[in-house]
């Protein structure tokens, strides 16, 4: 036990060596494919990766707010959200419907047995992952309202 | 100890390599519990009052290469209510693999899920005590882009050893529209094979069973536009009817999943039907219905709504895959039954949608166990395919969800709920309720909101009446507070009109996150993801950490 506090103290004074990009897993689209996250990341885009769940209600509210002003931050960046589910086959299969009837405008994958969410560490969700040019550069977890303004501000900093 | 050394020799040098062209990365999670009496629900009598399960993943990746461990410690002692093999500090997992655009092999520990997991998923749950990896080997190998195929052989894990059963495994993935360059429909067909073998050491003359049991899967998936369906069948050989622990019989299992829905923007329905037929299917028939959900190789979740709100979560449905003979008049060999959803947006701009839109869903499901001729006496039975016996559970929710202005918004949630607790918990008692939610948020602008929610349950059975609250302050986006309880004022028995409450707090900073609770946990079911783990009732402090590098 000592050792692992040990560990976790050292790991403290190593921040810095922060993870940079994305494992390239297999994740699974709305119809069924696999497809590898890597291919589904525009290099080009200021990307957001949404971590959510069809039975968490604080994604769903973060998904919802960011839905009403989508429109207007394509047309002010070059960016794009892609709402990874983390839903396992118990709740699977509600994702489709309630994205077709929320009229969600993302890009919607499907990580079936966590295969990503594990690899990233990610515990809790929502999390909330910016990419520019394929490299980690905000992770939020959990979600308030007024996140958005935040998600907002970062994309406009680096938006060249 | 030997394991921490070669843990550490093995972190500074993932360090080291790291610093090249590797990729390190770490995650920690702690959790944390004081346990302490209460003059209300009764002293703490078991042993540690602080108790804590932690978890370290390291994992470094270089080219095609990977490489990975995880290590877990539960001291003092497991939180209440793990499996009691949680018991130590040690190296759980380690894994290594090789991964190209057509190979994937990994060796050590792995998870694995074929089609909806109804036949096999190793996965982790650390909030459910759940971690079913195997260990041994897999190669998953694509020909092309529209075929997979991948084979598995290991042992279960259990605790921190692994169980004596192999298990052995097949998945074949093959999308037809593809290879035939279709563009406005998808085909997909999945085919499964997964095998147990343990030795059976204790003889069972009068019962006929093989070492090996087969289950089978075939899966079908199609869409064309808005539509879209998808079909699962499943077959388990003759095995081990396990009853109070022993041999009692042997039958075959099989399992039956359609699903059927359609879509476009502002509409949504979906309907799923299952049968399920002596189902439960575990790496060592002993521990066939162990309250700690170890040992399982497939996964059967309740189909119902998940919900996310403290008194919808008091009278939860699990599914019901196993055969049990509690007495003559409460048999049970498996469900059937099926949802329904239905999302809609009432859109912008009309009466009554408002200014911002109105989002609705609905859900309704109905559960119901297996008809049949069943013989109590010889523990054996003769299940009706199309039968629908003894109702288990029925639910239907409504779920409004309206944006007012650009400060306030709120939900408004309704829930109906029969629930047969002498058949799902064994228990006495058939629960009606109605379920009331509402949910405001205020936003006060630069990050700060106000979040309150109100609850009710109503209810003539059981533990009658229920009310609740919680108040959630956001300083910004990093710091949040929150207080809520729930009152079972209703109580017959004036002793246990009890006020479970609790308050705390939580900072996050990038993907690290620390949370602070302190309260009086509501004994019964945690459920996530539809598998349920049972806590006793409990007072104290809880403190949880992650860490991400």
């Amino acid at each position: 036990m000592r050792s692992i506090l040990f560990l976790v103290c050292f790991l403290f004074y190593n921040i810095g060596f922060g993870q940079k990009t994305i494992p390239n897993t297999t994740l699974t689209t709305l119809d069924g494919k696999s497809v590898k996250i890597h291919d589904e990341i525009s290099k080009d885009k200021i990307t957001i990766l949404s971590f959510w769940a069809s039975w968490c209600v604080p994604c769903i509210n973060e998904l919802d707010a960011i839905s009403d002003v989508y429109d207007e931050w394509q047309e002010d960046f070059n960016m794009e959200l892609i709402a990874i589910s983390t839903d396992d086959a118990r709740t699977q299969k509600r994702i489709r419907p309630m994205v077709n009837g929320k009229g969600w405008p993302y890009k919607i994958l499907l990580d079936k047995n966590q295969e990503l969410k594990r690899a990233l560490n990610i515990s809790t969700i929502p999390q909330t992952i910016i990419l520019k040019d394929s490299k980690i550069i905000y992770i939020h977890s959990g979600y308030s309202p007024g996140v958005e303004d935040e998600i907002y501000e970062i994309i406009k900093e680096n938006s060249n | 100890m030997k394991k921490i050394i070669a843990l550490q020799f093995f972190f500074f040098t993932s360090i080291l390599l790291a610093q090249n062209n590797g990729h390190l990365t770490v995650g920690f999670e702690s959790n944390s519990q004081y346990y302490m009496d209460d003059e209300k629900t009764g002293d703490f009598t078991e042993e540690n009052r602080y108790r804590s399960n932690n978890y370290l993943k390291v994992d470094y990746s270089i080219s095609k290469f990977h490489f990975g461990m995880q290590a877990e410690s539960y001291e003092p002692m497991s939180l209440l209510n793990y499996s009691p093999d949680y018991n130590q500090t040690n190296i759980a997992l380690y894994y290594a693999g090789y991964k190209s655009k057509k190979l994937e092999v990994t060796a050590g520990y792995f998870y694995e899920q074929y089609g909806s997991g109804l036949i096999l998923r190793s996965w982790e749950n650390r909030q459910l005590g759940i971690n079913n990896a195997l260990r041994g080997a897999k190669v998953k190998f694509s020909p092309s882009e529209n075929i997979e195929f991948s084979a598995l052989y290991g042992n279960q894990r259990s605790g921190f050893d692994v169980s004596d059963a192999s298990i052995y495994g097949f998945n074949s993935e093959i999308n037809i529209s593809s290879m035939l360059k279709a563009e406005t429909w998808n085909l997909d067909l999945g085919f499964s094979y997964v095998g147990r073998e343990e030795v059976n050491n204790t003889p069972t003359p009068d019962y006929d069973f093989n070492d090996l049991t087969n289950a089978i899967s075939g899966r079908v998936s199609f869409s064309k536009n808005n539509f879209y369906s998808s079909v699962e069948y499943i077959s388990k050989s003759n095995d081990a009817v396990i009853i109070f622990q022993n041999v009692r019989n042997t039958k075959p299992g099989n399992a039956f999943l359609f699903d059927v829905g359609y879509g476009k923007k502002g509409f949504g329905i979906n309907a799923t039907f299952r049968r399920i037929e002596n189902m439960s299917f575990y790496s060592e028939r002993s521990a066939t219905g162990n309250i700690y959900n170890q040992n399982i190789i497939n996964y059967i979740p309740a189909l119902t709504k998940q919900h996310d709100y403290l008194l919808t979560n008091i009278y939860v449905y699990q599914a019901q895959p196993q055969v049990s003979f509690q007495d003559p008049t409460l048999i049970k060999i498996g469900e059937v039954g099926g949802q329904v959803d239905v999302y809609y947006t009432l859109k912008k701009k009309t009466s009554l949608g408002g200014k911002y839109g109105t989002k609705i869903a609905l859900n309704m499901a109905y559960w119901a166990g297996l008809d049949g001729d069943f013989d109590f006496e010889n523990l054996n039975y003769d299940a009706d395919p199309l039968g629908i016996g003894e109702k288990y559970f029925s639910e239907i929710s409504l779920e409004i969800r309206k944006k007012w202005s650009r400060k306030w918004s709120s939900i408004f949630y309704y829930v109906n709920q029969s629930y047969n607790k002498r058949y799902i918990e064994g228990a006495r008692g058939n629960i009606k309720t109605d379920i009331f939610v509402s949910e405001a948020t205020y936003k006060l602008g630069s990050g700060k909101s106000l979040r309150f929610e109100a609850q009710h349950l109503w209810t003539q059975d059981d533990k009658k009446n229920w009310t609740g609250a919680t108040v959630e302050f956001n300083l910004n986006s990093k710091l949040a507070v929150y207080a809520n309880s729930i009152y079972n004022y209703g109580n017959e028995e004036e002793t246990k009109r009890i006020n479970y409450y609790n308050l705390g707090g939580s900072y996050t900073k990038g993907a690290h996150r620390f949370t602070l609770n302190y309260g009086r946990q509501r004994g019964g079911l945690i459920c996530i993801g539809g598998v349920c783990r049972f806590v006793p009732e409990s007072t104290g402090i809880a403190a949880n950490i992650v860490l991400s590098f």
